[in-house]
């Protein structure tokens, strides 16, 4: 099994920390990557909203709600959070181009808002007890999981998309992960003439590591040294080289993280964090602009001598990719595993 | 792609001043460097990205910003902003004459 690159931030107990998670990234992906796609397949006239109540009158009715009150708090948070995983998939998979209608990512922004706030969608304010809180994404992401569902079966009907493009699409999907990000960084720090090779063709340079290099423009790669830390952000929408590394963690979409990180990166790293650098260390942000994917190479851990390339990677944290994090230290690694 | 820096206009170790405006068609500037001047540190050429967008923007540069001079303060720390060369002009010469372009 792949192992899991996330970070150990925050266990269970922090259930406000998990529910504010489960509120920013079902927002972002509901208003920035399905709602605008259903808006300009409309606009165009390939799935019209009168193709999604036809689809919606065919499928079943929606279901009522399941076990929401049979669970405890920490129990319903791990039912949103799995249902906000499947959510992201399924929007992932709506979101193939069909030959017939290519669009392209930068269309998608406009329509979005990205470049005027004046297209952006609205979201629902997020007070309110733990509670409330949680009920309300509990209905809110029923909603929004029915609008997708209604969506891929008006796609499949129109015959804008095939079965099979949906299978090669979730077998593509699979594909990607942070794990890959982990093992390039591993194999640089063993092997310096592929590391020479990552920093300046990096896309091509992955292709030793039988990785697929991905398309989406170059890839950056940021090494960090004693005297310069680099950490990534993406101003503009959420730039990030998700055809190599998969998903970037849900802050990354964050506006919160996205703003403070350019104008006080430094104390953004140690309040956010608890990155602390040393005066003596550069911090220095790349704000993605889609042309270059930037991802960041730590350094490597101390006592990490004779290490396997597979034991090092398992050091290298998808948090450390965007450079918000080192790359966890061997007593790090044995805690989080135990 | 191949040698970028044969299609640049800038070099790196040039200061330039990012404009405050929109180019046609490349809105891929963040607001908070429009206007202000850092230094080229990276030249990448005119990048082919068609699942991104279309056609070609032009040629595209690192450029480094102190975070002091984009947001005030006295922070130590700097930001590196891909800039595509249609956003640039050269700033910072001293000599008035040299820079008619």
């Amino acid at each position: 099994m792949a192992h899991s690159t996330q970070a150990a931030h925050g266990h269970m107990q922090d259930y406000e920390g998990h529910v504010q998670a489960v509120e920013a990234d079902l927002e972002y992906w509901r208003t920035k990557r399905l709602e605008p796609r259903v808006i300009q397949l409309h606009r165009r006239g390939v799935v019209t909203l009168y193709d999604l109540l036809r689809a919606a009158a065919h499928l079943p009715a929606p279901s009522a709600p399941t076990g929401e009150a049979t669970h405890d708090t920490e129990g319903r948070i791990r039912v949103l959070e799995d249902g906000l995983d499947e959510y992201i998939r399924g929007v992932a998979l709506a979101s193939i181009d069909s030959p017939d209608h290519p669009f392209v990512i930068e269309d998608t922004r406009k329509e979005r808002g990205d470049y005027d706030d004046f297209f952006r969608i609205a979201k629902p304010p997020h007070g309110g007890t733990l509670k409330e809180r949680i009920a309300r994404l509990e209905h809110d992401l029923r909603e929004y999981r029915r609008l997708l569902q209604v969506l891929m079966r008006a796609l499949l009907d129109k015959g804008v998309l095939t079965t099979e493009q949906l299978e090669r699409q979730r077998a593509f999907l699979s594909g990607r992960g942070a794990w890959n990000g982990a093992r390039i960084v591993a194999h640089a720090w063993v092997d310096p003439v592929f590391k020479q090779a990552l920093l300046a063709r990096g896309r091509e340079a992955v292709r030793e590591l039988n990785i697929p290099p991905g398309r989406l423009g170059k890839l950056g790669v940021a090494e960090n040294t004693a005297t310069l830390h680099n950490v990534v952000v993406c101003t503009l929408c959420s730039c990030y080289p998700h055809d190599l590394l998969g998903d970037p963690p849900w802050w990354y979409r964050d506006d919160g993280y996205k703003e403070r990180i350019v104008q006080d990166p430094r104390g953004t790293l140690a309040d956010r964090f608890n990155l602390r650098l040393p005066e003596s260390v550069e911090v220095r942000v790349h704000d993605n602009t889609s042309d270059v994917r930037w991802m960041v190479l730590p350094r490597r851990p101390a006592g990490t001598d004779g290490w396997s390339e597979e034991d090092l990677a398992r050091l290298v944290t998808i948090d450390s990719l965007v450079g918000t994090a080192q790359a966890l230290t061997p007593a790090a690694l044995a805690q989080n595993e135990c | 792609m191949g040698a970028p820096e044969a299609m640049h206009r800038f070099h790196v170790g040039d200061r330039v001043r990012v404009k405050g405006t929109n180019p046609a068609g490349n809105p891929r500037t963040p607001a908070y460097v429009r206007g202000k001047s850092g230094i080229v540190t990276a030249l990448h050429g005119s990048i082919d990205n068609p699942l991104d967008h279309r056609g070609v923007y032009p040629p595209l540069c690192s450029v480094l910003f102190p975070v002091r001079e984009v947001f005030g303060g006295a922070s130590p720390d700097t930001l590196s902003v891909d800039l595509h060369e249609d956003w640039l002009a050269p700033a910072g010469t001293a000599v008035p004459s040299r820079d008619a372009c």
